[in-house]
């Protein structure tokens, strides 16, 4: 998989866990903040996001990622799945 | 004698066999128009088990049409919450109540006199308490049925499950957006200083919270106590919140220290803790918020807080980045040191839909 097409990945779950449209969600730049004023997700849609993203990519980002970090942005969740996820490694 | 029960969790919650546990005989094979009598001795046990704050639920194998009518006769209405009548395998409708409670599959006790139910379950669900009818009368003494406090807000706990019920079956028929739905609600939450009140409660919070509970660590009374008396030093905030479906008392609090190691115009919350029926409605958010506005009012430049990654507490710190906090230090106990900057990033404000109530007490 490559990064862009992470990204859209990322993005079309973010609208699923947010009952947002997705046309909405695709049009956001990779900068727009997850929490707070950007996506608003809370404590439960992002526990969703984590359960899809582990579904989706095979990554614990709940284990791997102390910090959250990778929580950020769009853009910051779909570059640390494509430097993490199982697919990055078998389309090499 | 079985004695694994003694070291079981803390139930919350026991989900009943109806035919041959609740009553005698078999519902569906009554005459017409004549429904099962009750077996006294459950009603009573169903009776004490709301007074120590558990509630009963449901998982029965038949005709849900049946079920309906059946929890509708007057012994038994309104002592169930979310039950569970289908076609469905028993661990299915007992995995269902856990979700619909939102309470960890660990807290259910699951009662039922067919072995091979008991065993369905065991297998499929090894974390739920599965007892046999005869089993039930020494279970009920044991520790995991018997919370050593039980609050206001325990004894009223069915009330408040049925009012989340509610809740929940107005916001599936409801046809606008979430937001709309959540400022239809009336939401209303109070935050304020824990008096000497609130020590109850605070204790059952810090025993009962697990998925919105910073550290997991448990405190004696003695050491609330004195956080909630020693106003110079601590802030101890609880917040309670009601609803158009009814009031759920204090559904979470934060402890505070106004004078940690370190410089003096930082705080550290050392503990942040919510029942998890209220995750969702951004009441998480607004109690820390709460929290922030008190330390920005005390001119700090930041707040710390302590917390534990476990396998049950994701969603606490995933408030903690919703709020912007970042991991600064970690101690050899493995317990995480992170700080929020109240100068520089503005915070986030609370949710348009919750009126915040934060009477002058509060900030004093």
């Amino acid at each position: 998989m490559t990064r862009e097409s992470i990204a859209a990945r990322v993005r079309a779950l973010l609208a699923s866990v947010l009952e947002k449209p997705a046309t909405e969600v695709e049009q956001l730049p990779d900068s727009t903040p997850l929490f707070g004023s950007g996506l608003s997700l809370d404590s439960l849609t992002g526990l969703e996001l984590l359960t899809a993203v582990q579904g989706e990519f095979g990554v614990d980002i709940a284990s791997e990622d102390l910090n959250l970090d990778s929580l950020r942005t769009i853009g910051t969740l779909a570059g640390y799945l494509a430097g993490h996820s199982d697919s990055s490694h078998t389309s090499l | 004698m079985r004695t694994d029960y003694l070291s079981h969790p803390p139930i919350k919650c026991v989900v009943w066999d109806l035919d041959n546990t609740l009553w005698r005989g078999v519902a569906v094979e009554e005459e017409a128009g004549t429904a099962p009598e009750p077996d006294p001795r459950i009603l009573d046990i169903i009776a004490e088990l709301e007074k120590r704050g558990i509630v009963s639920s449901v998982a029965s194998r038949n005709d849900p049409a049946l079920g309906k009518s059946l929890l509708s006769i007057s012994t038994l209405a309104g002592k169930f919450v979310a039950p569970q009548v289908s076609w469905e395998p028993k661990s299915q409708a007992v995995r269902r109540v856990a979700e619909q409670l939102n309470i960890g599959i660990d807290s259910l006790a699951f009662v039922d006199d067919s072995a091979f139910e008991r065993a369905e379950v065991a297998y499929m669900l090894p974390a739920v308490l599965v007892l046999s009818p005869e089993e039930l009368p020494a279970a009920l003494d044991s520790v995991a049925f018997k919370p050593a406090l039980v609050t206001d807000e325990a004894s009223r706990r069915a009330d408040m499950y049925r009012a989340e019920e509610e809740r929940r079956a107005a916001e599936e028929s409801f046809a606008g957006s979430r937001t709309d739905f959540l400022r239809s609600c009336r939401m209303r939450l109070t935050i304020v200083a824990a008096g000497e009140d609130d020590l109850d409660r605070i204790t059952e919070l810090a025993e009962r919270t697990h998925q919105l509970n910073s550290t997991g660590r448990s405190y004696t009374r003695k050491e609330l106590r004195s956080r909630i008396a020693d106003k110079q030093r601590r802030l101890v905030l609880v917040a309670r919140l009601t609803d158009r479906f009814g009031d759920y008392g204090t559904i979470g609090a934060a402890l505070v220290d106004k004078e940690p190691p370190g410089p003096a115009d930082i705080w550290l919350a050392e503990l942040v803790m919510l029942s998890c029926r209220v995750e969702g409605r951004g009441i998480p958010a607004a109690l820390l918020r709460a929290v922030m506005l008190e330390a920005q009012a005390a001119a700090c430049r930041a707040l710390r807080a302590h917390y534990r990654v476990n396998e049950r507490n994701l969603p606490i710190r995933l408030l903690f980045r919703q709020m912007g906090f970042e991991v600064i230090g970690k101690d050899t106990e493995g317990t995480i040191l992170a700080a929020r900057d109240l100068l520089s990033a503005p915070l986030p404000p609370y949710p348009e839909w919750l009126e915040v109530v934060r009477p002058r007490e509060a900030c004093e």
